[in-house]
This record gives C-alpha cells, sequence and structure tokens, in this order.
C-alpha cells in the first residue's frame, strides 16, 4: 500500500530526471548550433553568442517565477500541498537560470559596454528576482511545519509576483532618466533567420530543462513526504 | 465593517499605548535614523560631494532601514509573551487584527519618519522652501504600501529564527519601487520642478500603496491559521 | 567598423562554461538527490 505510492513518487522523480537528462541533452545540441552553425554578428562579434543562453535563461527564470506566484495564490485557495511541492520546485528551477542570467550577464557586459555590471533594466530585474527567489528559500529553510511553510511561502510567492510589474516599471523609468553610454545595443532589432532560429531552439531546451528539473524536484518532494508519513515522525 | 474598525482601533490603541508608556522603541527609532546619517556624513569626499547633492539619496536609505526597523518590532511583543495565540484566540476577524496592527505601524513609522526628514533637513542643510509640506506627503504616500507589506513579513517572520536577518531579506525588495519614486519625487521637489513633473511619480505610489494594502488585507488571515 | 570576428572570445567561452556548469551541476544535485535514502529532518 504505502510501495505503491511511494513508487509513484519515484515513477515522477524518474521521469523528472529522463526530461531533464533530455533537457541537456537540447543544450547540447543548442551549444553545437550556436557556436558552430549560426554566423557571427558583425558588430559584437563572438560575445554576441552569449545572447542565445542568456536571453533564453531570462525567460525561463521569469516564467518559473510567475508559476511560482500562480501556485501560491492557488494554493492559499485551495490548499493543495501539491501546490505548494510545485512552488518550490519552481523557485529552485528559476535561482538556477536566474543564477545563469546573472553570470552570462556580465561576461557579455564586459565585451560590449566595457563594464562587467550595469544597472539596467533586464539585469537589476533579474537581480531582484534572484533575490526573491533567495528571500523565498529561506524563509522556507526556517520554517519546519509544512503547513506553515506552505502557507507563508505562499504569501511571500504572491507578493512578489504583484511586486514584479512595479520594480519593472520603476526601474524602467530610472533608466530610461539616465541613458547610459552605450557604444552597442545588444539586441538587434530584427534578427536574421539563423540567429533567430537558434534563439527559438535555446528557448525550447531551456523550456524542456525547466519542465526536468520542475518535475524533478516535485517528485522529491512527494517522496519526502510520503516517506515522513510512512516513517510515522513528523517534520 | 463598523465593528472591524472598531477592533482594528483597538488593536491599534493598545500597540500605541504600549509604545507611549515606555517610549523607548520611539526614542530608539529616532537615534538609529541620527546614526545612519552621521555616518553617511562621514561617508563623502567632502571636497567633493557637497551635502546638499546627498539630500535625496541620504534620506531615503535612511527612511527604508529605519522603516524596516521599525517594523521589526512590530511583533515582538506578541512574540516575546506569546501573546499572539491569544490575540488569535480571540472572536474577532483577522482582517481586523491586520488593521490594527497596520494603523499602529503606520502611525509609529509616519513619525519616526517626520523626525527623520527634520534631522535630514538640519544635518544636510537641504532647502526646502516651502517644499517640507509636499516631502512630507510624498514620504507618508510611499510609507502607506511599504507599512502593509512590513506587516504581513514581520507577522511571519515573528515566529522564525533568525527574525532580525530574515525580515530585511524579505522586505527591501519591496522598497524599490518607493524608494525610486521617492527619490525622483525628491529630486524634483528640491530643485523647485513644477508639480506636472512628479505627478506621474505619485500616481506610482498611490497605486502601489492600494494595490499592496488590498493585496495584504487580504492574504493576512491565511498566516493566523492554525 | 567590423570588429575582428574572433575578438573576445575568452568571454563567450567563459559564459558557456558556467552556464554548462549550473545547468549540468544542478541536474546532477537533483540526481543524487534521488539515490539518496531519505533522511529529512
Amino acid at each position: 500500500m504505502s510501495t505503491l505510492a511511494a513508487s509513484a513518487a519515484q515513477r515522477t522523480i524518474r521521469r523528472g530526471l529522463v526530461i531533464t537528462g533530455l533537457g541537456l541533452a537540447a543544450m547540447a545540441g543548442v551549444y553545437v548550433l550556436a557556436l558552430c552553425f549560426t554566423p557571427i554578428e558583425r558588430f559584437q562579434g563572438l560575445p554576441q553568442k552569449i545572447f542565445y543562453v542568456h536571453v533564453p535563461a531570462a525567460w525561463s527564470a521569469l516564467l518559473a517565477f510567475s508559476l511560482v506566484g500562480i501556485a501560491s495564490a492557488l494554493y492559499l485557495w485551495l490548499r493543495d500541498p501539491r501546490l505548494d511541492w510545485f512552488a518550490e520546485s519552481c523557485a529552485e528551477a528559476g535561482l538556477v537560470f536566474s543564477l545563469v542570467m546573472l553570470t552570462t550577464g556580465p561576461l557579455w557586459g564586459k565585451p560590449i559596454w566595457g563594464t562587467y555590471w550595469t544597472w539596467d533594466a533586464r539585469l537589476t530585474f533579474t537581480l531582484l528576482l534572484f533575490f526573491l527567489f533567495l528571500g523565498y528559500r529561506a524563509l522556507r529553510g526556517a520554517m519546519h511545519d509544512p503547513g506553515d511553510r506552505a502557507r507563508y511561502s505562499a504569501v511571500v510567492g504572491i507578493m512578489g509576483l504583484v511586486l514584479v510589474p512595479f520594480v519593472h516599471l520603476t526601474v524602467y523609468l530610472f533608466n530610461t532618466l539616465h541613458p547610459k553610454p552605450i557604444v552597442l545595443k545588444p539586441d538587434s532589432p530584427s534578427l536574421p533567420w539563423e540567429m533567430l532560429r537558434t534563439l527559438l531552439v535555446s528557448l525550447a531546451g531551456f523550456t524542456v530543462l525547466l519542465f526536468g528539473y520542475v518535475t524533478t524536484h516535485y517528485g522529491l518532494a512527494r517522496r519526502a513526504q510520503e516517506q515522513g508519513e510512512e516513517g510515522g515522525h513528523g517534520d | 465593517m463598523g465593528k472591524t474598525l472598531r477592533i482594528a482601533l483597538a488593536v491599534a490603541g493598545k500597540d500605541l499605548r504600549v509604545e507611549l508608556r515606555s517610549r523607548t522603541a520611539f526614542v530608539s527609532a529616532v537615534t538609529l535614523a541620527a546614526l545612519i546619517l552621521l555616518i553617511f556624513n562621514f561617508a563623502r569626499d567632502t571636497a567633493v560631494v557637497s551635502r546638499e547633492a546627498l539630500v535625496p539619496s541620504v534620506l531615503w536609505v535612511t527612511l527604508a532601514f529605519v522603516g524596516v526597523t521599525v517594523l521589526n518590532r512590530s511583533f515582538t511583543m506578541e512574540r516575546e509573551n506569546g501573546a499572539l495565540d491569544g490575540l488569535l484566540l480571540a472572536p474577532v476577524s483577522r482582517s481586523a487584527v491586520f488593521l490594527g496592527k497596520y494603523l499602529a505601524n503606520l502611525a509609529f513609522v509616519v513619525v519616526v519618519e517626520l523626525v527623520t526628514v527634520l534631522l535630514v533637513v538640519l544635518f544636510f542643510g537641504a532647502d526646502l522652501r516651502g517644499t517640507l509640506g509636499a516631502l512630507l506627503a510624498t514620504v507618508f504616500l510611499a510609507s502607506a504600501g511599504f507599512v502593509a507589506v512590513g506587516t504581513v513579513f514581520a507577522a511571519m517572520t515573528a515566529r522564525t529564527r533568525f527574525a532580525e536577518l530574515m525580515l530585511p531579506l524579505l522586505l527591501l525588495p519591496f522598497l524599490v519601487p518607493p524608494v525610486i519614486a521617492g527619490v525622483q519625487v525628491t529630486t524634483r521637489l528640491l530643485a523647485g520642478r513644477p508639480v506636472s513633473e512628479i505627478a506621474g511619480w505619485l500616481q506610482i505610489l498611490g497605486l502601489y500603496d492600494v494595490v499592496f494594502f488590498t493585496l495584504c488585507l487580504l492574504v493576512f488571515p491565511s498566516l493566523m491559521d492554525e | 567598423m567590423a570588429i575582428d570576428p574572433n575578438a573576445n572570445a575568452g568571454f563567450m567561452i567563459a559564459a558557456y562554461v558556467v552556464t554548462a556548469v549550473i545547468l549540468l551541476g544542478y541536474g546532477a544535485s537533483l540526481w543524487f538527490r534521488s539515490r539518496k535514502p531519505p533522511s529529512r529532518g
């Protein structure tokens, strides 16, 4: 009886790992595509290729964050612990992708803008998202009762999601008031087909990876909860 | 509705009366503000940076940190005395408790902010020239929303370890929009710019307040479930 | 003014390497966690 339940979690974990593996394989393909089969941009040279990992990572981080917010809202309404596991999983994945953004961003910025960090809208926004993810995680770490933890982090999740448009707006306005001496503009207005294709493939790869990460972590959370019940000792 | 308000005012009144009796928290908060300003003064190269130029930045950074520190105490009383459970066992609506806590926090924060603004004027030679009223109004407008968020977070973190660290960690990101808007408005007020230039920022502050106050009012009850 | 296309290759390589490390690293940590016998607490 409990073995059946345990194996449901195990199956989710295994499925998640398979999807993650597929995602990573897709990323390897994207690397080859971006590095060998995509033309070099004329004005930025090789560093422009960072675009193919930086932008999809941003998209995935933002998607993950929105999912945390939505799952949090649903949890407060429905109180289904599975929504809490899902939110926690998305938060962790989001943290990973924002870390990618925050490392590739400066590495792209240095050759193009001459400086590792600028307080431009996108980087600032990502940094804030990163801190919100960290705060969410820190709060969860500090709480031991699963019910309290789920409810409290759900509140942070919703508040964070509502905060996002305000930060986006105010940071954008802040930046337009103080134009930076940008020598080159990293996003070209219209992408040639090969570049667009690579970007889209990378986007797909990142999305698969997000799905894989979230599924695996969800399975792990489910398994931990089931084993907690089985063992008879509370958290 | 009337009952909720009455309960809220009772909760707020109790909090504020406790504060008035000891006044320690208030004095400490104001001293903290003064000390931060002191450090800011020394944290500049006097030959290069005039103190007037720093006024908007110094004001809002100080307000942010003092505000967070002040909010930290809003539930410590209950935490230390185990009174939070008593408050929740009482047959009153959770929203009323939130409203009461919020009003008490807002009152406290606003008074501390008033003193902080005056201290900044004093220490940094800000020439307010008739804009003091507008500046204070902006500061209060910026506080209304963030105090709501702070009240919710303070209630949450009061039950965790490392509450003093957890609250700033969670709350400071929420200060970004009010601080950005606040500094923009302050800079323009000090430069004597027309109101039309700051109207947009004030609208953002107002929207932030309405949105977050409503959201906090809605989510606070779920924090207090058992 | 076209830049020498191979200039600054180091930044690109660094970015791609760091990304791979992060993504693989997290995947690996998930895998290890799935293997470990449960010991939550």
